[in-house]
């Protein structure tokens, strides 16, 4: 199946410093694939050049099958974008945002006033309606930034950290509004900072350090590739700990990542094997990998 | 270069126009109330405060009432004024404050049109002001304060529109280089200010380096064209040099803003 977003060798620098190296991302109808990796690793640039604000000095987009950047204006007419900063417009109510906004986007949208009615009952913002968008809360802000990325009615939507700075009943309301419109056949690209977000929205993740792809795929098969299938966590201050780093180089392993007065050791199984048996008298606790583990091993790195 | 310009006349760059009539007109009450209330102020202060000891004007070999002299100076004043300040603050404002700019970034508007948008609206909204300090001046005219022929007026508003695209893309200039709003000072007080004040708005300057610099000067040739269609005298020349350079400004001024903004603003 051809994706609807392609892009291919993806390549920017930005104030003399080449942020993005040779990315690659696909998306389909129906799929959220979340742009992962630590601050600095290219993730709002390579979001940036996907929905048209940065030119790509290098590589290929293509939508639906077409060039992207031939075809700029009209492969904007089916993107959406909701910024990390909130931009919408303070000047109007949150009504006459969503009106304004469709009002960017040529051919036009039909049937805005039933458009807007729909995004206004669907985010929860009806009794708002007439307010000005600073009156909202944090939560209410994201809501009106996605509505207003939806109401010409894209195909492809850009969430940049949708969630940031929300409490946890605001992000999972906003998960179930993401998760409702992939289920409406809605290609979706995230760029998030919590790893349970990318891990539960999902469906593939495409991992950024420093300006280039370092794993791409399923959440599961990427922390399998990157970290293997279990994370041993040893306190540092055991008496065999000392021994753990020198048998981790010796095998060619990177070197444990500190967290809090532990060590924390992405193992493959059968390194897992070889590891009881060489401590032991060791008492540690295994676990299954997660994002956050992918995240601290890119950090290190 | 050609796309750039042409961009004026795409959709996109009349729906940022749009956007910011539609913010305008929300507040109209107090929009329209400075550009009435300042030429009221000027005229009274000016014409007949100050007007009243300098009684008449050599303008051209004849004498005009300083009131007369400085009624069509005023409406150039208001035109440099309008669209500088237009494109100094409130665009600085947008683009960095309100971040509307980003927003219609992420839209199928892009930076030509934006630029484009800031410009146009500075020049409409200029316009409409013009058209104001008009209304003023008829008033005036009306109570026999003011001795000046205002048949000609509505046909100097295409100028007032032409010479303020001109002079917001100049304004943009600045709005791109600064690096916070308090910066503004130094264009404002530094270039705005004396080129509005020595540019024969409110008197006349005769020395000849003046002269001269003045005949590069837009705002000059825009004050005496006024003067001449409504004061009487030649105008012709002066309002040809005004559209020359308002287009050469705009030939120069949005290509520049672009390449500057596009720094700015996109981080390229």
């Amino acid at each position: 199946m051809t994706p609807l977003l392609e892009a291919r060798q993806l390549v920017k620098s930005l104030g003399g410093r080449r942020v993005v190296d040779g990315v690659d991302v696909q998306c389909h109808r129906g799929e959220i694939l979340g742009l992962l990796g630590p601050n600095g690793a290219g993730k709002t640039t390579t979001l940036r050049m996907l929905y048209g604000f940065l030119r790509p000095d290098g590589g290929t987009i293509r939508f639906d099958g077409v060039d992207a950047g031939a075809e700029l204006a009209h492969a904007k007419r089916h993107l959406g974008v909701c910024t990390q900063d909130d931009t919408f417009d303070g000047d109007f109510t949150v009504r006459d945002n969503l009106r304004i906004a469709a009002r960017y986007f040529r051919p036009a949208v039909s049937a805005l006033a039933a458009r807007v009615d729909e995004l206004l009952d669907r985010f929860g913002l009806r009794p708002y309606a007439a307010m000005r968008p600073d009156a909202l809360s944090g939560g209410f802000k994201r809501r009106l930034m996605i509505a207003r990325a939806l109401v010409h009615r894209p195909r492809l939507l850009f969430l940049d950290e949708p969630t940031t700075g929300l409490d946890p009943q605001a992000r999972m309301a906003v998960w179930d509004l993401v998760d409702g419109l992939r289920a409406e056949g809605l290609a979706i690209v995230l760029t998030t900072h919590y790893m349970d977000e990318a891990e539960r929205l999902s469906d593939a993740l495409t991992v950024l350090a420093q300006g280039r792809v370092v794993a791409h795929g399923t959440p599961k098969s990427v922390l399998g590739d990157a970290l293997g299938e279990h994370v041993v966590i040893v306190p540092a201050a055991a008496a065999e700990a000392a021994g753990v780093a020198p048998w981790l180089a010796a095998r060619g392993l990177d070197a444990p990542v500190g967290v809090l007065g532990d060590w924390h050791l992405p193992l493959r199984a059968d390194t897992l094997a070889d590891f009881a048996r060489a401590f032991p008298g060791l008492r540690y606790e295994v676990r299954a990998p997660t994002l956050d583990d992918l995240f601290l091993k890119l950090a290190v790195a | 270069m050609i796309p750039l310009l042409t961009a004026a006349f795409a959709w996109q760059s009349r729906a940022v126009v749009e956007r910011h009539l539609r913010v305008h007109l929300r507040n109209w009450h107090t929009a329209f109330l400075p550009p009435a209330l300042e030429p009221v102020t000027n005229l009274l202060a000016f014409g007949l405060g100050l007007g009243g000891y300098v009684g008449v004007l050599a303008w051209r070999g004849r004498d005009v009432p300083y009131l007369s002299y400085i009624a069509p100076g005023m409406l150039a004043y208001t035109t440099f004024m309008t669209a500088m300040f237009q494109s100094l603050y409130a665009a600085f404002i947008r683009m960095h404050y309100q971040k509307t700019w980003e927003g219609q970034l992420t839209t199928q508007i892009e930076l030509r049109h934006v630029v484009w948008g800031e410009v146009l609206w500075a020049a409409l909204m200029t316009t409409m002001y013009a058209a104001v300090v008009g209304v003023v001046l008829a008033i005036f005219r009306l109570f026999g304060l003011l001795d000046v022929a205002l048949g000609w007026l509505p046909a100097l508003l295409p100028v007032v529109f032409v010479a303020a695209c001109a002079f917001s893309a100049l304004g943009l200039l600045f709005t791109a280089l600064i690096p916070t709003i308090d910066h503004m000072n130094l264009p404002v007080f530094l270039l705005v200010i004396p080129l509005a004040l020595v540019s024969g708005t409110y008197f006349p300057l005769e020395h000849p380096v003046a002269r001269a610099l003045n005949a590069a000067n837009p705002l000059h040739h825009l004050a005496e064209g006024f003067r001449g269609v409504l004061v009487g005298g030649g105008a012709a020349a002066h309002l040809l040099a005004v559209a020359a350079l308002s287009a050469l400004m705009l030939a120069v001024l949005v290509p520049l803003d672009l390449r500057l903004l596009r720094r700015r603003v996109l981080g390229e």
